[in-house]
């Protein structure tokens, strides 16, 4: 009786919940004209992800994959005190979420606001529980069942060769574009702000210092020092604002978007030939602990808070003139916000060290379903602090030049004519406040989070405090950017070894000093190179930039998809492989058609080759000032190397799918052997306080 | 309070987790070693080889 009472109580509680997702949701998408509280969306997301968790999560981990918790995983195995450990399952959740948020899912949803609220909100809740967290928790599954393996080994041994080593070339091609895009967003938060600069600079000696304090004074007392670390970075940002302030020391820290782009480049260079511990490494401690706190500040900061949001649902730039960037809705929304609905990068931290590290296997279920849901919270969080923004002033910050006009006046009045009223007092004033000298052009995403997230952290304290904020927020953004600029060159530049190593053996040895320099220069003078070319792009590099990395990120979701539909089907579990394949469908079709438009768009402000062929017939017709000729060729080269990259990813990714394909009818049709390649079954025998 | 408590105990856990300080004392316990300077940078350099040879996440 007693347990009929319990079954008919926790029905009822998940009906409230899903009732309340509902109402939400459709509250969000219903409402028109007035402002709606961020609360809804909040809820919205916070009661579908509760569902979505209870039921098809759990749906995939009994039906689907046969979760079995008396089986030993790779962790108990194989157990040897480094990368083999069970874990606490709420300490590795942790550990799996630091790995797989990034800048991502801060910076898409602050760039897909520009259709207006809506859109964003809805693929960012509904691609994370169908798409996003079942890619994350199916490959977590298939790695822990096959001793931790990587996604490429898995592709190599599950799918073929071809497919193993296209996406060693995928990914590596993949990282050289997200560098350069993030480390775009850094250059145009700092580009002439002292403050920024001189906060972000000097997290460089204060990382140096943490990496002598843990290695000699006082070795493995990383918390300890990472706490010393957080305490000095807080104080240069209070310190920032006496250097912006002074006329003598503002003009040492002013710098040009080419200047901390060329920075930016040596900085990767010297991280990714410096010995990890000195640089690399406190930085990356520093930068995770900053992260997680920063996330569960803007949660509790919104939770107070709870600000109206200024941007409509949706604006008039869905039918793709919006001067952030250009494309419609459909498919540019979903490529925009990739982290945070559906990410390929997280497969592989999904086949990374998370699956050495659970415990049991019905761990995979919080951790590798869970932790994506998390991710799209802090999406949610983000498109929340970029729509309490006014428009007008989301628009001017965001806008580049070349689309609103360089000077005040006609970008103000641009963006006033799109309906989005704005003065250039309005603009004046919020510089004055967050202690900069102009918020105009700052394209990327970045200063406008930051301005949102000064806008909620600000509610207790008001316009004084708005400058600390502002400039917490960005030392945010640049330290973990900075982090995975640094660690991605290095990686890239082991990747690099690795792939050179087949045809010369010493290339391969990282420790090769020789190797170590060519393959780290290589790495930075690929990533350099795209990160210049949105630096001197007119249209502000996000436009070309972003697009490209939002469809590559996906098309490697689509080779994890992949490989996971094929592990489905050699379970013999075909009758399920809808739960991937739905996602792999979507995403062929999004990130096709995108990179379709991407290079075959008649229109210039979208398609590369259409942009080359205007800008070289300008040049041909003597449109084009003697002074601008070498810069308008560089600009027709950089768009022509855009569209051979965007058709590299698909070209490569088809060769995946097709082998897939092939694959799958061949064991359907049973002309083919479903070779399983699991771990053999061992019994679990761990006692219940290890677990 | 008990929950208060076991909650403070998971984060303090997750902060020795990601700062590697449990990862060195299984090192430590696996090993039979005792700490000091040298096993700790003996310690870290492999650990971190290890880390930054991943690739993160976007």
């Amino acid at each position: 009786m007693l347990l009929k009472v319990k079954r008919l109580l926790g029905h009822l509680l998940w009906a409230g919940v899903a009732v309340v997702a509902a109402i939400c949701l459709g509250g969000v998408a219903l409402h028109r004209g007035e402002h709606i509280n961020s609360t809804w969306l909040v809820l919205a997301a916070a009661c579908t992800y509760m569902v979505g968790y209870r039921f098809y999560a759990k749906f995939i981990a009994a039906r689907v994959m046969a979760l079995d918790d008396k089986r030993a995983t790779p962790a108990e195995r194989l157990r040897n005190g480094h990368d083999f450990e069970p874990t606490n399952r709420w300490i590795l959740f942790g550990h799996h979420f630091a790995s797989i948020a990034g800048p991502g899912p801060l910076v898409g949803p602050v760039l897909a606001a520009q259709f207006g609220y809506l859109p964003g909100t809805l693929w960012i809740i509904l691609g994370a529980v169908l798409g996003g967290a079942v890619q994350d928790f199916v490959i977590l599954f298939a790695s822990m069942r096959r001793d931790g393996k990587s996604l490429g080994q898995m592709a190599k041994e599950e799918i073929g060769k071809v497919a193993g080593f296209t996406s060693l070339i995928t990914v590596l091609l993949i990282l050289i574009i997200l560098l350069a895009v993030v480390a775009l967003v850094v250059v145009n938060a700092l580009k002439g702000s002292p403050w920024g600069a001189f906060t972000t600079a000097a997290t460089m000696p204060i990382a140096v210092f943490m990496g002598l304090y843990m290695r000699y004074w006082r070795p493995g007392k990383v918390l300890e020092c990472s706490l010393i670390g957080l305490v000095m970075v807080l104080a240069v940002i209070q310190g920032g604002e006496m250097v912006a302030g002074s006329p003598t020391l503002a003009p040492w820290f002013t710098f040009s978007a080419v200047a901390i782009a060329l920075a930016l480049i040596a900085y990767g260079f010297l991280a990714s030939v410096l010995p990890v511990w000195l640089l690399l490494a406190p930085r990356d401690y520093l930068s995770t602990f900053v992260k997680l706190g920063v996330v569960a500040m803007l949660a509790v900061g919104i939770l107070f808070a709870r600000p109206d949001l200024q941007l409509p649902a949706f604006t008039r730039f869905v039918d793709g003139t919006g001067p952030i960037f250009s494309g419609k809705i459909f498919p540019f929304c979903f490529i925009t916000i990739a982290c945070g609905a559906i990410s390929g990068f997280h497969s592989l931290i999904s086949s990374g060290t998370t699956p050495k590290m659970i415990t049991k296997e019905g761990h995979a279920l919080p951790i590798g379903y869970g932790g994506m849901l998390l991710e799209g919270f802090v999406a949610i969080m983000a498109m929340v602090a970029a729509s309490v923004l006014q428009p007008g002033v989301y628009f001017a910050v965001n806008a580049p030049a070349g689309v609103v006009g360089e000077t005040p006046a006609a970008a103000v009045a641009t963006i006033s004519s799109w309906g989005f009223p704005v003065t250039e007092n309005d603009m004046d004033t919020l510089a004055r406040d967050v202690g900069e000298q102009s918020l105009y052009h700052r394209t990327g995403g970045a200063p406008s989070l930051a301005l949102g997230m000064a806008h909620i952290f600000a509610t207790r304290g008001g316009r004084a405090v708005m400058g600390f904020w502002y400039h917490f927020a960005i030392m945010f953004e640049a330290l973990f950017i900075l982090t995975i600029l640094d660690t991605g060159t290095r990686v890239g530049r082991f990747m690099l070894q690795e792939i050179l190593g087949y045809a010369w053996k010493p290339m391969g040895r990282t420790s090769w000093m020789p190797g170590a320099i060519i393959t780290s220069a290589a790495m930075v003078g690929a990533w350099g190179y795209f990160l210049l070319q949105g630096v001197r792009d007119p249209l502000g590099g996000i436009n070309s930039l972003w697009p490209l990395f939002g469809i590559s990120n996906q098309l490697l979701a689509a080779v994890a998809l992949c490989v996971a539909t094929t592990i489905l089907i050699k379970m013999h579990r075909a009758k399920y492989m809808w739960v991937t394949l739905a996602p792999l469908t979507w995403l062929v079709i999004v990130t096709y058609t995108g990179a379709w438009q991407k290079i075959f768009s008649p229109d210039p402000s979208l398609g590369f080759l259409a942009a080359a062929s205007k800008l070289e017939a300008a040049l041909r017709a003597g449109a084009v000032p003697a002074a601008r000729i070498a810069e308008t060729q560089s600009v027709i080269f950089n768009n022509r190397l855009d569209a051979v990259v965007c058709g590299i990813f698909v070209v490569l990714v088809t060769a995946i799918l097709v082998d897939s394909i092939r694959n799958w009818v061949g064991i359907l049709r049973g002309t083919r052997e479903a070779r399983m390649l699991e771990a053999p079954y061992v019994p679990s025998n761990l006692r219940a306080d290890e677990v | 309070m008990r929950q208060v408590r076991k909650f403070g105990r998971l984060l303090w856990g997750l902060l020795r987790e990601l700062s590697d300080e449990s990862a060195y004392e299984r090192h430590l316990a696996a090993h039979g070693r005792v700490h000091s300077g040298e096993e700790w940078r003996r310690f870290s350099e492999e650990r971190l080889y290890a880390r930054f040879t991943r690739p993160r996440c976007c």
